[in-house]
């Protein structure tokens, strides 16, 4: 009988230890290669290569956008232009969508007002000279030649990078520096950096 | 001798065990965020040795800054999955939502993480995260 009501309490034990090991783990939000296709989640960590990638480009435009709206530097809404972004990294990186993505977020703050930027410029004259050459358009709903409004900041920014590589490792070191020059006066207002160290081993 | 320690060994284990649960429920355990900062975490998961230790909040020009002390209570570095979700006064999220950061975290080491609501609208927020054992 005692033998009995031991092996009951051992095997009741027992059980509860196999219960405790069961715990189920939650997923990580990564992107790893897989066979199948599947929609991923857009904000996801993106591990497949070292290169540039989707989530550097976020944290980036993240960091600038929180930076630029806690300096308080955008009081009043002035007006704001994309200059040059610089890619001195050995990769091809479309830095025009790190800046798009910055853009974006600051529209939406409120904060702020864009205007054209060179890259830009040529498809508002056009739309511009069509208004008001063509002799299409009625008298008062025409756009007037002279009125665009100037940007009193201007952005520019490069990417550079830094590579170390041995036989089972590769780190990439990305560093983007953001500056906001007040374009009459020339002078840096605000400036920004992002580093991102991806070190992946075979 | 064999026979009495198989008596003894299952009573003295379950013992342990009753003992083990009842101080568990009394203190809470070392990875366990303060119900205050708990309030605004949204935690996938077993915290797995990290809490959030503090938690900042400061209006600047405007807009709302958070600042996240995750603190590894343990001796092993672990990595943090997180991200800021941020609610308007209506409880309704403002954006897209945050990308998500993996951030590491050296054993006995105390991470700080920040991030600057995406506009004025924003009066609150929620921290979510999951951690992984490396």
């Amino acid at each position: 009988m005692k033998l009995f009501r031991t092996a009951c309490l051992g095997l009741v034990l027992g059980s509860l230890l196999v219960l405790a090991a069961c715990e189920t783990k939650v997923s990580s939000p990564v992107i790893r290669l897989q066979r199948q296709v599947n929609y991923g989640d857009a904000k996801g960590v993106e591990l497949v290569t070292n290169e540039f990638g989707s989530g550097d480009l976020q944290q980036i435009a993240e960091k600038m956008v929180g930076s630029l709206l806690e300096t308080g530097i955008f009081q009043g809404r002035p007006t704001v232009t994309i200059s040059t972004v610089k890619n001195k990294t050995s990769e091809y990186i479309d830095t025009t969508n790190v800046m798009n993505s910055i853009q974006t977020q600051l529209v939406k703050s409120g904060k702020v007002r864009f205007t054209r930027s060179i890259q830009e410029m040529q498809a508002g004259t056009d739309e511009l000279q069509r208004q008001t050459q063509s002799g299409l358009y009625k008298q008062g709903t025409q756009a007037k030649v002279g009125q665009m409004t100037a940007a009193k900041f201007s952005l520019e920014g490069e990417l550079t990078s830094i590579v170390k590589q041995s036989s089972g490792t590769k780190d990439v070191f990305y560093k983007f520096t953001l500056k906001m020059f007040d374009v009459q006066e020339g002078t840096i207002e605000w400036q920004e950096e992002k580093e991102i160290r991806k070190t992946s081993k075979r | 001798m064999k026979s009495i320690f198989l008596h003894v060994a299952p009573n003295l284990i379950a013992l342990a065990l009753l003992f083990g649960s009842s101080a568990n429920a009394a203190e809470p355990a070392a990875d366990a965020t303060a119900p205050a900062i708990a309030a605004k975490l949204v935690l996938r998961g077993l915290p797995n040795g990290v809490k959030v230790s503090e938690m900042r909040l400061t209006r600047k020009n405007d807009v709302l800054v958070v600042q996240a002390d995750l603190q590894n209570v343990t001796k092993k570095d672990l990595v943090a999955y997180h991200r800021f979700l941020w609610l308007d006064a209506s409880g309704n999220q403002v954006g897209d939502g945050e990308s998500w950061k993996q951030t590491s975290i050296y054993g006995d080491q105390i991470a700080t993480i920040k991030s600057v609501a995406p506009s004025s609208a924003v009066v609150d927020l929620r921290l979510e995260m999951n951690v992984e054992k490396k």
